[in-house]
């Protein structure tokens, strides 16, 4: 538990081999992530990128074929590696035969807490994520969000120092949304890591200090969310610019949008919006605005898996 | 605590599964059955007639009664309750192997050996529950009744849920090498089938006639487990308290361990 690191694979790689033709498929293809004790870390992708297969090695439900996964320092495969995680798999399949509080009580005790922690520790968690009222209806009658959040609960009880979260929203309406936000806020202020595998790029955007974007099984871009969405452009903005000028600038610009008599131009370097602006000047034409821009997580991951 | 959560969630999503509760009705309806049976004036008369050649032979007669009626509970239990156990312990396996279930199992900390075994031990404790409460049931409305307490009639409880516990190995090794329950099931129900007709090793001998089919067939006669064999051991101990020999127990039992063995070392190499 010393580490600096609480996730750390140097190499990972999983291999999968048809049982009959032999034919073999990359799931992952030499991953190497180091994530931070108490970051909040995302872990993006396209459809079949590798990110699940990459969690379940964290895991240990998935053995990989080459290279090594720490969690803590300690190797993942080993059970007591496992400890300090909770974890909230994506298409969880929680046995419908239990009721809220069961189904905590149950997952609590695998994770070794005693039944008086685990009484006291269920009425709190599922108080944290708005269950109380609930906590004795079996969860075959839950809805999808509130399933969602007794997932969260789950991950949660044993008062894990990491979470892995697969999808945590997924199925959630936005209240609820920004209630988990805003719960794993509160873990995070206590030094807790988080590691979210999610779709939703907008929520990694707003949640996440540090992203990876999978792609094909390899690490396609990684670092911190300010440093990757920083610095990419210039936003010009002219009051009714004559067509010809126009015309010429909507060529040295990324991009060229019309608004109420103004024209928004986009332009990629410092070098090109000077240039036009020269231009401009020299045509008496009358600058609206100048901004430097950044990019959004979208356009970060779109350039990037489309690379 | 560990061990008792998974048996217990076991136990839990055994208990959810009609056959289970059908297997427990007919245990009930056979205790019912008789109870009923011992308070009709037929038993009565067919007791006191045999009471009118004295109380030894009173004593013997209604004996012979009580170890009939042991020995078709015992035979209930061990054919038909136990195709139903069969039945309904083939789905907990898979089931708990299902996506979205067992990686948030495999996320505590618990090594895989622990938690199959806990579902194993869970299943047998569910199927021993069961054997127990007809066995006694049965046992003490005829010992209140009777007066005859016999409790060589108990071994039921041991040996059927010993053969369950072989066979369930089966159902285990299947199960987490295909995810069938119906698979499961095929093989597990074959395997008690065939039993039977390979304990007819003696008749066999005679009746092959090359070296190596001979061989074939006593490979195979060891391998299996002994199903009717064990069967046997318990009949014939309940009804005239003899005992045939411990071969097809502890041949059972290796085979159990080797199954068992080997679900266990799939599972721990399996991805999920």
């Amino acid at each position: 538990m010393d580490s600096e690191y609480a996730i750390e694979t140097q190499d990972l790689t999983k291999v999968y081999t048809s049982r009959w033709s032999r034919r073999e498929v990359r799931a992952i293809d030499g991953v190497s992530l180091r994530v931070r004790r108490g970051a909040i870390f995302g872990l993006l992708g396209p459809n079949g990128a590798g990110k699940t297969t990459f969690v379940k090695t964290l895991l240990s439900a998935v053995r990989p074929t080459h290279g090594s996964a720490l969690i803590f320092g300690r190797d993942a495969s080993q059970p007591e590696a496992r400890r300090p995680i909770g974890y909230l798999p994506e298409n969880h399949r929680f046995p419908t035969y239990f009721t809220g509080a069961g189904m905590l009580d149950f997952y609590a005790a695998l994770s070794g807490l005693d039944a008086s922690r685990r009484k006291k520790l269920i009425l709190e968690q599922l108080e944290l994520v708005g269950l109380s009222q609930w906590a004795t209806m079996r969860i075959g009658k839950y809805s999808k969000g509130m399933l969602q959040r007794l997932g969260l609960a789950q991950a949660l009880i044993h008062s894990p120092t990491i979470l892995i979260l697969d999808e945590p929203t997924d199925g959630v309406d936005p209240v609820g949304r920004r209630q988990i936000r805003e719960i794993l806020e509160g873990f995070e202020a206590r030094g807790v890591t988080i590691f979210v595998n999610s779709h939703l790029l907008a929520e990694v955007e707003t949640l996440c200090h540090e992203v990876a974007i999978l792609d094909k099984g390899k690490v396609a871009l990684s670092g911190k969310m300010q440093d990757l969405t920083a610095g990419k452009g210039y936003r010009l903005t002219v009051a009714q610019p004559p067509e010809a000028l126009t015309e010429e600038l909507r060529g040295r610009a990324t991009s060229m949008a019309r608004r109420d008599g103004l024209v928004d131009f986009q332009f990629s370097s410092r070098e090109l919006v000077n240039g036009a602006l020269d231009l401009l000047r020299a045509q008496r034409c009358e600058i609206e605005a100048l901004a430097p821009t950044t990019s959004t997580l979208e356009e970060v991951f779109v350039r990037t898996v489309e690379k | 605590m560990v061990t008792l959560a998974l048996i217990s969630d076991t136990f839990r999503e055994a208990l959810t599964r009609k056959i289970f509760w059908g297997l427990f009705a007919l245990s009930t309806l056979m205790i019912l059955f008789f109870l009923f049976l011992l308070q009709i004036d037929i038993v009565e008369g067919g007791v006191a007639t045999v009471g009118r050649f004295g109380g030894s032979v009173r004593t013997m007669q209604a004996a012979q009664v009580v170890r009939g009626v042991y020995a078709g509970v015992a035979t209930f239990l061990y054919t038909f309750g136990m195709f139903l156990a069969v039945f309904a312990s083939s789905g907990l396996i898979p089931s708990v192997l299902e996506p979205g279930r067992i990686e948030l199992l495999l996320s505590k900390p618990l090594s895989r050996t622990h938690i199959l075994l806990g579902r194993y031990a869970g299943n047998v404790l569910v199927v021993l529950l069961n054997s127990a409460y007809l066995v006694l049931g049965v046992w003490i409305i005829l010992g209140v009744k009777t007066g005859i307490w016999s409790p060589i009639f108990l071994i039921a409880i041991a040996t059927t849920t010993f053969i369950f516990a072989v066979l369930l190995t089966v159902v285990v090794l299947i199960g987490v090498l295909f995810d069938s329950a119906a698979l499961s099931t095929m093989i597990t129900v074959a395997l008690m089938i065939i039993s039977p007709i390979l304990a007819q090793t003696s008749l066999m001998m005679r009746l092959l006639s090359s070296e190596w089919s001979r061989d074939v067939w006593r490979l195979l006669y060891y391998a299996f487990p002994k199903v009717w064999e064990l069967g046997r051991i318990t009949l014939e101990g309940i009804q005239y308290g003899t005992f045939v020999g411990f071969m097809p127990i502890w041949s059972s039992a290796l085979f159990g361990m080797v199954m068992l063995g080997a679900a266990l070392a799939v599972f721990a190499r399996r991805d999920f």
